[in-house]
C-alpha cells in the first residue's frame, strides 16, 4: 500500500517535490502542475458557461431578464474562458512540462513562470468581471479591454523569456520539433494580439481601434481565424508531438514530415483570415486570396494529421485498453475532419449557404471539443499522475466514461448544428417566383428550435465528462504517493 | 507579376525546409525522433524493445544554484 496523504498535507508533497535542502529536483513541476488545475478549473466554468448559453436559446428566460446574463455578454465570456482559460492554461501547462523534458534542463526562472502562471490568472478573471459589466472592445476573441489588453501582453512577453531561454539553455543538440510548435505559437500569438489590439484609450476600460472600415474587418479577422490557427491549432500540434509519442511508446512517424508540417503550416495559416469575409466590402481579391489559401492549408494539416495517426504503426491494440490513447486518436481524428470542413467552407459558394449561419458554430466546435478539448483531456491524464507523483489516475474506468460523454456529446452538437446550418441557409435563401422572400427570419428560427435543444443535449454531455475529469483529477492529487512524488521529482 | 509571387512563396517554403534538414541524414532524423524518450531510461527500453532502434537516455542533470535559476 503506498503512504496516502490527505488533502491538508498537500502542501508535504508540495514541499517535498520541490524541495531544495538535500537535492534539487531536475524539472519545475509547480508551475506545471498549478496550470493543470487551472485548465481543469476553466475548463468546467468555461463550459458550464457555453451550456448555459446554449440553454438561453432553447428557453429563452434562462437570461434572467438581466443585464449581465444575457446571451450578448455571456457568450464572449464563454469563449473566452474556453479558449484562454481552458485552451491557454493547457498550452502553458504541456509547453513547460515538454519543454523541460525534451530539453533535459529545468525551466529558466521559478519566479518568471510563477508570474506567469498568477499573472494569466489574473487576465482570465479580469475577463471574467469586465465582460458581464459590458466592457468590451466587441472584436470576437478579443473583447479583453485595452488596459486589460496591455496587461495580458506583460505576462505573454514573460511566457516567451521563460520558454526561449530555456530553449537555449537545453542540453541536447537538436530542439525537438514539438517546441518548434510551440515556440511558433507564442511568437504569433504575441504579434497579432498587440496588432489588432492596437488602439486609442479614452479611459481604462474603453477605448477605439487605430483602423476603421473594411481595413478595421480585415485586421480583425486576420488576427481572429489566426486566433484559431495558432492559439487553438498551433501550440497543440506541439502538445500532439510530445504526448502522442510518449503515451503509444513509438517516435513520430515521420521526423522529415514533421518539419515540412511545420514550415507548411506556419506559411499557409497566416494568409486564410480573408475567408471570414466573403461578400462584404474587402476587396474581391483579398477575399480570392483568403479561399486559396485556405484550399492549399488542407495539404500540411492532413499532413500532421496522418503523421500522428501513423505514430500508432505496430500499436494500434493498445486503443483498447488504453483510453487516453483513445482521447488522443480521437482528436487527430477531429483535427482531420474539422481541417477538411474549413477549406471547404471556404469556398465562397459554400460560404453563399453557410456564412452567419450554425454551421459555422457546428464547425468551430468540431475544432474545440473534438480538436482541443480532447487532445487536451489525453494530455492532462497523461501528466498528471506524473507531476502528482501517481503512478496513474485515481479511476481508469472514469476516463474511460469520460472519452465516451465526450464523444456523443461532440457528435450530437456538430450534427445538430450541421442541420442546422443548412436549414437556415436554405431557408434564407429561398425566394418566390415574384422575388419576395419566402421565409421570414422568425420562421427560420422557429426551425432550427430542435437543433438547438439537441445541442444543449450534447453540450451537457460533453460538461458531464469534464465535471468526472475534475473528480478524477481531485482524487488523484488528494491521495498523492509521497514516495512516487520524491522519486518523480528527482530523476524526471 | 501573381505568378513570380506565388513562385517565390513555394521557392521560400522549399528553401526554409531544406535549411532545417541541411546537417540532418536518416540517422540524426531517427535520433531527433527519440528526444521524448532521452530522460526516462525506463521508457527508453520499452521503446527499444518495440522498434528496435537505440535510445540514448539518461536521467537529466539536476539543476544547479546560479543565473536564472535563482527564486527570489
Amino acid at each position: 500500500m503506498p503512504d496516502r496523504v490527505a488533502w491538508q498535507d498537500f502542501a508535504t508533497v508540495e514541499e517535498l517535490t520541490m524541495s531544495t535542502a538535500t537535492i534539487e529536483p531536475a524539472y519545475n513541476y509547480k508551475v506545471v502542475r498549478q496550470f493543470v488545475v487551472a485548465t481543469v478549473v476553466w475548463g468546467v466554468i468555461g463550459m458550464a458557461m457555453g451550456v448555459w448559453i446554449a440553454s438561453q436559446l432553447v428557453w429563452p428566460e434562462m437570461n434572467l431578464d438581466l443585464p449581465w446574463t444575457t446571451f450578448g455578454r455571456l457568450r464572449p465570456l464563454h469563449t473566452s474562458l474556453v479558449i484562454f482559460g481552458f485552451a491557454g492554461s493547457a498550452q502553458f501547462a504541456a509547453s513547460y512540462y515538454a519543454v523541460q523534458r525534451t530539453c533535459q534542463v529545468r525551466l529558466y526562472s521559478d519566479t518568471l513562470a510563477a508570474f506567469t502562471f498568477w499573472g494569466w490568472q489574473s487576465v482570465i478573471v479580469i475577463m471574467l468581471i469586465s465582460l458581464p459589466l459590458g466592457y468590451t472592445t466587441t472584436k470576437e476573441y478579443a473583447e479583453i479591454e485595452f488596459s486589460g489588453a496591455v496587461w495580458m501582453t506583460v505576462v505573454w512577453v514573460a511566457y516567451a523569456i521563460v520558454f526561449f531561454t530555456t530553449v537555449v539553455q537545453r542540453k541536447t543538440k537538436h530542439i525537438y520539433v514539438g517546441n518548434w510548435f510551440f515556440g511558433a505559437f507564442i511568437l504569433v500569438i504575441a504579434m497579432l494580439h498587440v496588432v489588432n489590439h492596437l488602439s486609442i484609450p479614452v479611459d481604462w476600460f474603453k477605448s477605439y481601434p487605430v483602423y476603421s472600415g473594411a481595413t478595421d474587418a480585415m485586421v480583425q479577422w486576420w488576427y481572429g481565424h489566426n486566433a484559431v490557427g495558432f492559439f487553438l491549432t498551433t501550440g497543440f500540434l506541439g502538445m500532439m508531438y510530445y504526448f502522442v509519442p510518449k503515451q503509444v511508446g513509438r517516435p513520430v512517424y515521420s521526423y522529415r514530415l514533421s518539419i515540412v508540417h511545420f514550415w507548411a503550416l506556419i506559411t499557409l495559416y497566416i494568409w486564410a483570415g480573408p475567408h471570414h469575409l466573403h461578400y462584404t466590402a474587402l476587396p474581391d481579391w483579398a477575399q480570392s486570396l483568403g479561399m486559396a489559401m485556405s484550399l492549399i492549408l488542407l495539404a500540411p494539416s492532413w499532413g500532421g494529421m496522418i503523421n500522428g495517426m501513423m505514430t500508432l504503426s505496430g500499436a494500434w491494440h493498445k486503443l483498447r485498453t488504453d483510453p487516453i490513447l483513445r482521447f488522443l486518436v480521437l482528436s487527430l481524428a477531429f483535427y482531420g475532419m474539422s481541417t477538411f470542413e474549413g477549406p471547404m467552407m471556404a469556398i465562397k459558394t459554400v460560404n453563399a449557404l453557410s456564412h452567419y449561419t450554425d454551421w459555422t458554430i457546428g464547425h468551430v466546435h468540431a475544432g474545440a471539443l473534438g480538436w482541443v478539448a480532447m487532445i487536451t483531456f489525453g494530455s492532462l491524464y497523461h501528466m498528471i499522475p506524473k507531476v502528482f507523483g501517481r503512478e496513474q489516475m485515481y479511476s481508469t474506468p472514469l476516463i474511460n466514461l469520460h472519452f465516451w460523454l465526450a464523444t456523443i456529446g461532440t457528435v450530437l452538437y456538430i450534427a445538430s448544428m450541421w442541420v442546422n446550418g443548412i436549414t437556415q441557409g436554405l431557408m434564407w435563401r429561398a425566394i418566390n417566383d415574384d422575388g419576395t422572400l419566402t421565409y421570414s427570419f422568425v420562421e427560420a428560427l422557429q426551425a432550427s428550435h430542435p437543433g438547438f435543444v439537441v445541442r444543449f443535449v450534447g453540450g451537457v454531455f460533453f460538461l458531464s465528462g469534464m465535471l468526472l475529469m475534475a473528480y478524477n483529477t481531485w482524487r488523484t492529487v488528494r491521495v498523492a504517493d509521497l514516495g512516487l512524488a520524491e522519486r518523480e521529482a528527482q530523476i524526471a | 507579376m501573381e505568378i513570380l509571387f506565388n513562385l517565390l512563396g513555394v521557392a521560400g517554403l522549399y528553401l526554409c525546409i531544406e535549411y532545417c534538414l541541411r546537417h540532418h541524414n536518416s540517422q540524426s532524423l531517427d535520433d531527433a525522433s527519440l528526444i521524448p524518450f532521452a530522460d526516462d531510461p525506463e521508457v527508453a527500453r520499452r521503446v527499444e524493445l518495440a522498434t528496435g532502434k537505440k535510445v540514448k537516455a539518461v536521467a537529466p542533470e539536476e539543476a544547479r544554484p546560479g543565473w536564472g535559476n535563482i527564486d527570489i
